[in-house]
């Protein structure tokens, strides 16, 4: 019996050595890579994140186009750009004081009679957002494109072990052995390759400055009907900041429909990091096995089920 | 709590922002119905208490000059709330909203009849049995005097006020505008009124439509209502005067402009 089992390891490995291997690498990789996405993600101290201006905070919130949207909210709120007939937008009235790069880049290309849905393909539009990026990164607020890489790295390290215990899986069954111990650390792999896939753009430091900012602006969420005309530009471009579109709809109907700003309100939970997953692994595929091999778990009863 | 003191805002959702970043406020109001007796209070509201501001609530659906008795639940709704904002009065208005089961919409005057003071008063005691706190009566605007009026304003407002031990919430605008309106000098009236029993002060604005000067608290405050808010302080300076905003809301500046100027007014200290 033993020399049978010993002549008919799969890959010549016995079971439970493999799975005791298999067991540690993936922790390894599982909190090597956890420690470094803790570390990584948790951003400066919160100190000086309220003084983020509301653009800054759209960009947080929602990326490039709220940015843009907060932007536009602002100047409207200001009355520095309207909207034609033909729903390309315009300027009107004096420039208020205090614009961003960001706004002087939106009322140029409003000045240009630039449809709002483009404003975001705009060169001096980008050339803004960019800038305004950087800085979000600079402050440790948003993660930048290397440190997202890095943060991916760790999930391709459990991609491959997943894959190579998949590798087993399917050997050690076409080998006719227990496999299920091996089935759960898999899944147990695939649980955590997951839930890393997800690689945020900002900092933990920057969740936290978002829910305060939600808090002390709450008088901006579209709930309480704030009145925009006492809040004033600022007010606008933060309550977009905030609360998407929403509130450029609430701040001006007319406006929001004739430059055909699609309606989007932002739950509390921000609504940017969707488009962000990871390419790595989508869990789904990989850990799909699984149900496949159901019948596998149950036949294996006794201790050494490592494939 | 203290009673309410120095210059107030109503606290609305729509500008509640703008009323928390009022560095000298000592009192609010809120529209008592608007509020869950059973809680939470909205969050603005909940930080001004916690900075200590004193809360009232104010009723405009009790229906006091209704004929029938006050309706047990409406009374029991403002004293909930009275509790949850630890108010230490709420206020009423003086009308009526409801007849026969139909709801008006809006306060209605009452005649000034000695029946109309009866009934006031027995809702105002079923009322008062059953509130925490003090209930100041808010005499509300008429565009018209009812024929069979026995008595004229002041007596009318005196008399619910003595049989009941109630404070007086005058609103200033609506002295203006029945003044502007009915005929009748609106000092003449000031000093008829029992100003000592005043709890504070309503001051609105308004606007002139069709020969009609129409108490729309969407307007700024005429300057004529702010030389009244004067010369009632120069006869008896109320403990507290509250603006009253409730739409078309101007940017912040104006707001605190007008604050500004029922500070000016009446004397007390600058809110703003």
């Amino acid at each position: 019996m033993i020399t049978l089992a010993a002549t008919g390891d799969t890959w010549g490995v016995p079971g439970p050595t493999f799975l005791r291997l298999y067991l540690a690498m993936a922790a390894i990789a599982l909190v090597g890579t956890v420690l470094h996405r803790r570390r990584v993600l948790a951003g400066p101290d919160t100190a000086g994140v309220d003084q983020l201006g509301p653009q800054q905070v759209a960009y947080l919130n929602g990326g490039d186009q709220l940015a843009v949207w907060s932007a536009l909210g602002g100047l409207r709120g200001a009355s520095a750009v309207g909207v034609r007939p033909d729903r390309r937008l315009t300027t009107g009235g004096p420039l208020p004081a205090g614009l961003t790069p960001l706004d002087q880049a939106i009322h140029h290309a409003a000045g240009r009679q630039l449809p709002a849905r483009e404003l975001r393909r705009d060169e001096w539009v980008i050339r803004a957002l960019d800038e305004l990026r950087q800085g979000l990164e600079q402050r440790g607020l948003l993660l930048d494109a290397d440190t997202r890489r890095s943060l991916r790295r760790g999930t391709l390290v459990l991609l491959a072990l997943l894959v190579l215990g998949g590798l087993r899986l399917f050997a050690g069954l076409a080998n006719d052995r227990p496999v299920g111990w091996l089935l759960l650390a898999l899944i147990g792999v695939g649980i955590g390759c997951a839930l890393l896939a997800r690689v945020p753009r900002r900092t933990r430091a920057a969740e936290a400055a978002l829910r305060g900012l939600r808090r002390s602006n709450a008088y901006l969420s579209p709930a309480s009907a704030p009145a925009y005309a006492t809040y004033g530009a600022a007010g606008a471009a933060m309550g977009v900041a905030l609360y998407g579109t929403a509130s450029l709809w609430a701040l001006d109907p007319g406006f929001a429909e004739q430059a055909e700003i699609q309606r989007q309100a932002l739950a509390s939970g921000g609504g940017w990091s969707g488009s962000s997953s990871g390419s790595s692994c989508s869990s789904g595929s990989s850990c799909g096995g699984g149900s496949s091999c159901g019948g596998g778990g149950g036949g294996c009863g006794g201790g050494g089920c490592g494939g | 709590m203290t009673g309410p003191t120095g210059v107030g805002i109503g606290w609305r959702p729509e500008i509640s922002g703008f009323v928390a970043g009022l560095p000298g406020l000592r009192f609010v109001e809120v529209v008592a119905e608007t509020l869950a007796p059973a809680g939470p209070l909205p969050a603005g509201l909940a930080a001004l208490r916690e900075r200590d501001v004193t809360v009232v609530p104010h009723g405009v659906k009790l229906s006091l000059g209704g004929a029938e008795p006050v309706d047990p639940a409406r009374v029991a709704h403002l004293a909930a709330v009275a509790e949850l904002v630890g108010a230490p009065l709420v206020s009423e208005h003086i009308a009526f909203v409801r007849a026969g089961g139909v709801e008006a919409g809006h306060l209605l005057p009452l005649p000034r009849s000695r029946e109309a003071v009866a009934a006031v008063v027995a809702n105002v005691r079923r009322a008062q049995a059953e509130l925490p706190v003090p209930l100041a009566l808010e005499p509300i605007a008429a565009l018209f005097d009812w024929p069979d009026d026995e008595l004229d304003e002041a007596d009318f407002l005196t008399e619910i006020l003595d049989a009941t031990g109630a404070g007086l919430l005058l609103d200033v605008a609506n002295v203006h505008a029945n003044a502007r309106n009915r005929g009748g000098d609106p000092l003449a009236l000031l000093d008829r009124l029992p100003l000592d029993r005043v709890a504070y002060v309503h001051v609105a604005g308004g606007a002139e439509h069709g020969g009609f000067y129409h108490d729309t608290h969407t307007d700024p405050v005429p300057p004529e209502v702010l030389d009244l808010v004067a010369a009632l302080c120069a006869r008896h300076r109320p403990p507290a005067l509250l603006l009253e905003r409730d739409g078309h809301y101007p940017p912040a500046p104006a707001l605190r402009a007008e604050l500004d100027a029922l500070a000016a007014a009446s004397g007390y200290p600058v809110i703003t």
